[in-house]
């Protein structure tokens, strides 16, 4: 292709030229980066202090409730680093580190074992039975969505929801809600189930309300001072557009009720006709984050505090209207204690 | 009247086979006024070094594959060259560690204008100098496989983007011809202004999209918070009746916004293969 000539060198245009180098050189300046840490030891413990100081968000909260201080923290345990550990040393140090914080959303992957602090539950009384669940379950429940459902003898709705994990689908709802249809009212057994996703539970709490409801409040880290929040943001139940559900509600729970289960009993607890039997739920108020350390082991903590109604944290659990342990005369006659106490609130 | 009309359309076709014919005669060069277009469709392949501390401290390095197809549209004799730029890339990625695993995929739209400040006649060469602006559209993610709750991040973006070009045309050193066979250029973009999608420090996807809250998500972004740099040297050179073109693609994309921050770097090597295109008026 032959060029068309529209100008002839002039001294002038150099400056045109020195611009464009000016331009690409002006370029060059100013680097986003992050400084990483050594993948030794100390670099591994100074980068996983980092990212917890940096992004967790339960500090002050932790303080207040049991004296928390995570600078001192990282006093204690840097004396117990070395550089001749092994891994399986540094991740029983670190670990431990992690959980000065007792919180059930924090935990170290590594590809041999997970750190963690599962206190809120190991600490108490299980209060559930997989036999005693059974056998009210029969072998003719229907399951739908993983659910597992029945209508018991005495008439009352029984409804097995043991995790979020799964989303759940409103035509799923729609016919069990339909199924439990003319049973006196239901019970919505959530024992041990530690959660999922926040979107399931919701669904499932959007069954139990006519109206829009304030159910609580979330916000999230700006920064990496400990201070360092958005405002208070109002969360909302809308109730569902499909078949909901008018009469009494029990929700039975244990302390292994966490994180999305924790909050679907935040939800319901807002609902008209609902009540909750057993223990106190194991909370889980943070919705975690996931990071790593430079050794490759994964992390994953409490980012986005969520708070209830009256903007009070439920992180360490919320307590049910009826506290009811589980007995072991019950357990022997083949009764499930914390179902029987519900069984009879209904039939009141 | 069978006769007649074949007679017509003879006569109707005529000035058409005309036509056609003196258009034949002018595809060879180029006149004032005609307008053709440079398109060049390349693929590339590179390496990446990403950041993005929404997902993790720590900085990913891999493969980068992209393709890329980049216009230029010209007017012989008008100073005003329009450029049109589609790119899409993905990489996969791993940390140092090589426990976790990152992917990225990006489209890249850029649309813009040159003007062509001087050309200065060197010998027989030619080193030409454009400069202009162009607006950048951006849509991508990256995918972190064992991240929970926050797996993924989101990109989009707008800018503003001054564009210089440096062209230099040159005879076959080997074969001194009449048409310039060869063809170095080098093109550079620095975005100066525009905004971009960001989550805040600690905000999950589930509170802006879900919960619909807004916290600072669109940034205004200027070379004080995102200093970015795009820039490209090709060869063009004649091979087997056709223009090919080799090169080097250099992408230096930064971000600071909502006290995160973001990297990717890429340096691509980039092959591909250069047409040009003479628009004519048909007229029926």
């Amino acid at each position: 292709m032959r060029y068309y000539s529209i100008g002839i060198f002039k001294k002038t245009n150099i400056s045109l030229l020195i611009l464009f180098v000016l331009f690409s050189l002006t370029s060059l300046t100013g680097c986003v980066d992050e400084d990483q840490y050594a993948d030794n030891p100390k670099g591994n413990f100074e980068a996983l202090w980092s990212i917890i100081d940096q992004h967790y968000c339960f500090f002050d909260y932790k303080a207040q409730q049991y004296g928390l201080d995570w600078n001192e923290v990282h006093t204690r345990y840097a004396k117990q680093i070395n550089g001749e550990m092994t891994d399986a040393q540094l991740f029983e140090v670190l670990g431990n580190m992690l959980s000065e914080l007792r919180d059930g959303h924090v935990n170290m992957y590594s590809s041999f074992d997970v750190a963690r602090n599962w206190s809120w539950h190991e600490n108490y009384p299980s209060n559930v039975s997989d036999s005693l669940i059974t056998k009210y379950l029969g072998t003719d429940y229907k399951i739908a969505n993983g659910m597992k459902y029945r209508v018991l003898d005495d008439n009352i709705g029984y409804i097995r929801c043991s995790t979020f994990e799964g989303k759940l689908g409103s035509g799923n709802l729609d016919e069990i809600m339909s199924s439990l249809l003319l049973t006196r009212g239901l019970i919505i057994d959530i024992r041990d189930n530690t959660g999922g996703m926040m979107t399931s539970a919701e669904e499932f709490a959007a069954r139990f309300t006519n109206k829009k409801l304030l159910v609580g409040y979330m916000q999230h880290k700006t920064g990496k001072g400990h201070d360092d929040f958005s405002s208070l943001q109002e969360q909302y139940l809308e109730p569902s557009t499909g078949i909901r559900w008018q009469k009494s509600v029990i929700i039975l729970t244990n302390r292994s009720v966490y994180s999305a289960a924790n909050e679907f009993v935040k939800y319901m607890k807002c609902c008209p006709n609902v009540m909750t039997v057993g223990d106190k739920t194991g909370g889980g108020a943070g919705m975690p984050f996931s990071s790593e350390i430079p050794i490759g082991w994964g992390i994953r903590f409490s980012a986005c505090p969520i708070f209830d109604k009256n903007k009070a944290s439920t992180e360490f659990g919320i307590a049910p209207d009826y506290k009811v342990d589980m007995t072991t005369t019950d357990f022997y006659h083949g009764k499930d204690t914390i179902i029987e106490f519900a069984r009879n609130l209904l039939s009141k | 009247m069978k006769i007649k009309t074949i007679k017509n359309r003879i006569l109707l076709m005529l000035p058409i086979l005309m036509c056609n014919m003196s258009m034949n005669a002018q595809t060879d060069s180029l006149m004032f006024g005609d307008k053709f277009i440079t398109n060049r469709k390349m693929i590339g392949i590179g390496t990446t070094n990403i950041l993005d501390t929404y997902l993790s401290p720590e900085k990913y390095t891999g493969t980068d594959v992209r393709y890329m197809s980049h216009t230029l549209r010209q007017r012989q004799g008008n100073r005003f060259i329009y450029e049109l730029v589609h790119q899409g890339n993905i990489s996969y990625i791993d940390n140092r560690s090589g426990d976790g695993k990152e992917m990225s995929g990006n489209y890249n739209f850029q649309y813009g204008v040159h003007y062509l400040f001087n050309t200065w006649n060197i010998g027989s060469n030619q080193l030409l100098l454009e400069a202009g602006g162009n607006v950048e559209a951006n849509v991508g993610f990256i995918y972190n496989t064992r991240n929970g709750n926050n797996p993924a991040q989101a990109r989009a973006f707008i800018n503003i983007v001054p564009t210089a070009a440096l062209e230099y045309n040159f005879h076959n050193p080997f074969h001194s011809g009449a048409y310039r066979d060869f063809k170095l250029r080098y093109e550079i973009g620095i975005p100066v202004a525009g905004i971009m999608f960001s989550p805040n420090y600690g905000q999950s996807y589930y509170e802006i999209f879900s919960e619909g809250n807004y916290d600072h998500n669109v940034c205004f972004t200027h070379p004080g918070n995102a200093p970015s740099l795009r820039n490209m040297l090709t060869f063009d050179f004649p091979l087997l009746h056709s223009t090919f073109s080799i090169g080097y693609l250099g992408e230096f994309q930064q971000a600071r916004v909502n006290n995160l921050k973001q990297h990717v770097y890429t340096h691509a090597i980039m092959i591909g293969i250069v047409k040009t295109f003479k628009l004519i008026k048909v007229r029926k």
